[in-house]
């Protein structure tokens, strides 16, 4: 059933496309640029930097402006999260986003004065600008009944927090990484392995239906992305002001879109230049496989971190969940393999690890230093390198010389993106 | 009466623990223990050194309660207890004398409004218009009769007035905004002139609006008037509700009660004489009170450590209300919290006679342990501790979140 000559031409094709776009069209090196006012180029690239220097140590001590303030600016502080080592302990991470350090003076539990310590505040209960600390509250607490903490700075303002539904958080034990270790396991290495199976069933269908199951894949890795990217947003709004996490998360989708798109540019000229290894599908599927196994970090984060924040049942119900939703994801990830020469067995295997394995190692990170600012920043990536991948995807088809947007292809990609969302209500962590 | 002074002793223990700390390098709980089998075993009672270590830091269920001292030492809340404005002698920051004219006693005060800030938990500042720079202000104590001159500077930013509780009889002394010279603007100032009656223990504040914002803020006070006990003999009627005949010797109790009142009677000796004005303060603009207290600072007569298993030290600013057990206790209390509708006053292990206004001189509520105010409300508890053994008796607001939030306190019987 091998399709050998329209795989040789697709190979053929591919080179010829990207044979013209190696290079960016600038000045070639050997024309000698012009020395500006006879200086050599160094000294004029750090005249403005030597300049700014000057500036800012004229600010810094002579501080021609510090008598100019236009009121004082509010103190700013943000709860991160909570946690509950044990069952009489409640632990606030706190971070100061102002530009003025603030003073937990004191810290009302359900409208009551209580004992605390700050921890991680250099020993006193003071936070300089963009400082964070842990706020220990010997506080007996009652699984599932909420706590309203207010923290009360010096000047009387009150910062915030409820915990609703307290439960213990367990720590980080071996028996928990174990625990993560083997959770991983199974949402993540197992599934896409298993679906990877589907191997030999792609090999064999003929060109038009390897397009529509690429774009399948497309579709799969567009509905990963809107999740990712909805689940970051709403992470953003618990990361500290000024980190300014809306905006942490456009750099981490535009970083990761940028960066893997500069792999794949270094690849096109790598074939150019008439390396073979870098040719053909393999790298495309590796692709495919990093911005799974980025999307599978994320997920493992979330995982790990509601099993931290005492948050999470791992029953059936849910294990089988993420296996449905991630089996799907191993025909993604050896779609772009089916045309043409068999990749050698260790490739499948480094390409199930690349996109299933990062399940654990998020599980890992999410249970031990959970924090929304790391969470969120994982997702975007994830979301740029999907977004990168689907691109790449439709290339290959078109490359191949199908076309992306016939009816089977749509059609397609929407069955991908439809299968995703129906398995995705299986699992709510 | 065993005599402790408070301060020196937090300091020695301070030294005593910081000495540790440095010397074995261990964390306060344990030095804290330690000290304590110290204690026990320097007055032998034995104990073993392994509790020192051991303690109950895995049961922990942690106490409630402010955390640290104050530092301001500006407003003494045990000094407030007892400081008395009688025009002859009170506190340097009040400007006062006291004349004859046309026959009868004039008391005058001078009472300046001022933009401050005050401390009203420890670490936590509140930006307050108060009278004389203290919350509550100036505790004033005048004669029944007698005439209240009050010279009213306005130093603060807003406009402000003086009302007082009083029955007053010309309606431009009311300091309300709509009668007399209304309002006092910043920088301005008013006579005020009051008759000191009826006798009890009467609140002043000022009326300006928002009323919500400047009474939380702070411009409040007692003032105390004192039965004259040659106006009981004469008019004993007026001083109870009792309809019954007035015989010789219940005439005779009515004056003696009227003269164990009066400040210028030796019989006032015999009574320890605290004012307590229950207070609370706003601090985020919520319109609910984060801080609750027994004259304006959260638990300042609270013990200053508690490990919550029946044993407490006295802080050097917080500490238990000392009060001599052959003495005879009265508290003017008055309520001047502000968002919530009522505060209260509860004694443990006690019950008091109440006389609510103070207006009378048998009590209206008898044997009670709970008393209930509306804002404004007010009245005199007297209490005997003389069949009580020594030790610590919790009195506090019966609203428990706001015992919690401040309006938690301790008489130390001794």
């Amino acid at each position: 059933m091998a399709d050998t000559d329209v795989e040789d031409g697709g190979e053929d094709h591919a080179a010829a496309a990207t044979a013209d776009r190696t290079t960016d069209g600038g000045v070639e090196p050997g024309e000698e640029p012009t020395r500006p006012l006879g200086l050599p180029q160094w000294v004029a690239a750090l005249v403005p930097v030597v300049l700014l220097v000057a500036v800012l140590g004229l600010f810094l001590f002579a501080s021609p402006l510090s008598g100019v303030q236009s009121g004082e600016p509010l103190p700013d502080v943000t709860v991160t999260h909570a946690t509950m080592p044990s069952d009489d302990t409640v632990v606030l991470h706190v971070t100061n986003n102002g530009p003025e350090s603030v003073t937990f003076s004191q810290v009302l539990v359900d409208e009551a004065y209580w004992e605390f310590r700050v921890e991680g505040a250099g020993g006193d209960r003071t936070l300089a600008p963009r400082q964070s600390a842990r706020i220990v509250v010997p506080y007996h607490w009652t699984p599932g009944w909420d706590l309203h903490v207010d923290l009360l700075l010096a000047d009387g303002t009150t910062v915030s927090h409820t915990i609703v539904a307290p439960q213990a958080s367990p720590g980080m034990t071996a028996t928990v990484l174990v625990t993560l270790a083997l959770v991983g396991v199974f949402v993540g290495i197992i599934p896409v392995v298993l679906g990877m199976l589907w191997f030999p069933f792609i090999r064999s269908m003929s060109d038009r239906a390897l397009h529509a199951m690429l774009l399948f894949a497309a579709g799969v890795l567009a509905f990963l992305a809107f999740d990712a990217a909805f689940e970051a947003f709403e992470l953003a709004d618990r990361i500290p002001g000024v980190y300014e996490g809306p905006l942490l998360v456009v750099l981490g989708v535009v970083g990761a879109l940028l960066s893997v798109q500069a792999v794949s540019a270094w690849r096109e000229r790598r074939v150019a230049a008439g390396d073979d290894r870098a040719a053909g599908g393999l790298w495309v599927a590796y692709l495919v496989a990093l911005g799974i196994g980025l999307h599978n970090l994320a997920e493992g984060l979330a995982i790990g971190s509601s099993f931290a924040l005492g948050r999470v049942s791992l029953g059936t119900f849910l294990v089988v969940g993420f296996m449905l939703h991630n089996v799907t994801e191993g025909p993604a990830v050896v779609a772009p393999v089916a045309d043409g020469e068999r990749p050698a067995l260790r490739h499948f295997a480094a390409l199930g690890l690349l996109a299933g394995a990062p399940v654990i190692l998020g599980g890992w990170i999410g249970g031990v230093a959970f924090s929304p600012t790391l969470g969120a920043l994982f997702l975007a990536v994830g979301v740029g390198a999907i977004l990168q991948v689907d691109w790449e995807l439709a290339r290959l088809v078109r490359a191949a010389d199908g076309r992306v947007a016939s009816a089977t292809n749509l059609l397609s990609f929407l069955v991908g993106f439809a299968v995703m969302y129906a398995t995705g209500i299986l699992v709510v962590v | 009466m065993p005599s402790i002074n408070y301060a020196r002793a937090a300091e020695v223990t301070d030294r005593l623990e910081s000495r540790l700390v440095e010397s074995i390098g261990v964390n306060r709980r344990t030095v804290l223990g330690g000290l304590g089998v110290a204690g026990s075993a320097a007055v032998g009672l034995g104990g073993s050194g392994a509790t020192a270590t051991s303690g109950h830091g895995e049961e922990d269920h942690g106490t409630f309660g402010a955390v640290d001292e104050y530092r301001d030492t500006d407003f003494d809340p045990h000094e407030f207890l007892s400081t008395f404005n009688t025009g002859r002698d009170g506190q340097d920051t009040v400007p006062q004398a006291v004349y004859d004219e046309d026959g009868r006693t004039v008391r005058e005060f001078e009472l300046v409004a001022v933009d401050t800030t005050i401390t009203i938990a420890p670490g936590v500042e509140f930006s307050a218009w108060a009278y004389n720079g203290q919350v509550p202000g100036p505790t004033l104590r005048v004669e029944e009769g007698d005439l209240v001159r009050i010279e009213f500077t306005n130093a603060g930013e807003h406009a402000h007035t003086i009302h007082p509780h009083l029955k007053n009889t010309n309606p431009r002394m009311d300091g309300v905004p709509q009668t007399g010279p209304g309002v006092v603007s910043s920088g301005e100032s008013f006579t005020y002139e009051w008759v000191a009656q009826p006798a009890g223990v009467h609140l002043y504040h000022c009326h300006s609006l928002p009323l919500k914002a400047h009474i939380h803020r702070g411009l409040y006070g007692t003032i105390v008037v004192d039965p004259d006990p040659e106006r009981v003999a004469e008019r004993p009627r007026e001083y109870v509700n009792y309809h019954g005949p007035i015989t010789d010797e219940f005439r005779a109790r009515l004056v003696a009660e009227a003269e164990s009142r009066n400040h210028q009677y030796p019989a006032n000796d015999d009574v320890t004489e605290l004012v307590v004005v229950m207070n609370g303060f706003d601090t985020d603009f919520d319109g609910e009170n984060e801080v609750y207290a027994a004259n304006t600072r959260a638990f300042a007569y609270g013990v200053g450590d508690t490990d919550g298993e029946g044993t407490w030290q006295p802080g050097e600013t917080r500490r238990p209300i000392r009060i001599d057990r052959t003495d005879r206790q009265r508290v003017y209390l008055v309520n001047a919290v502000e968002f919530d509708p009522i505060n209260s006053f509860h004694t443990h292990s006690q019950f008091f006679d109440y006389y609510d206004h103070g207006t009378t001189l048998l009590p209206t509520d008898a044997t009670v342990d709970t008393v209930m105010q509306c804002q404004a409300q007010r009245g005199i508890v007297e209490l005997d501790y003389a069949d009580h053994d020594p030790g610590l008796y919790m009195f506090h607001a019966h609203q428990s979140e706001f015992v919690e939030l401040g309006w938690m306190s301790f008489f130390e019987v001794v």
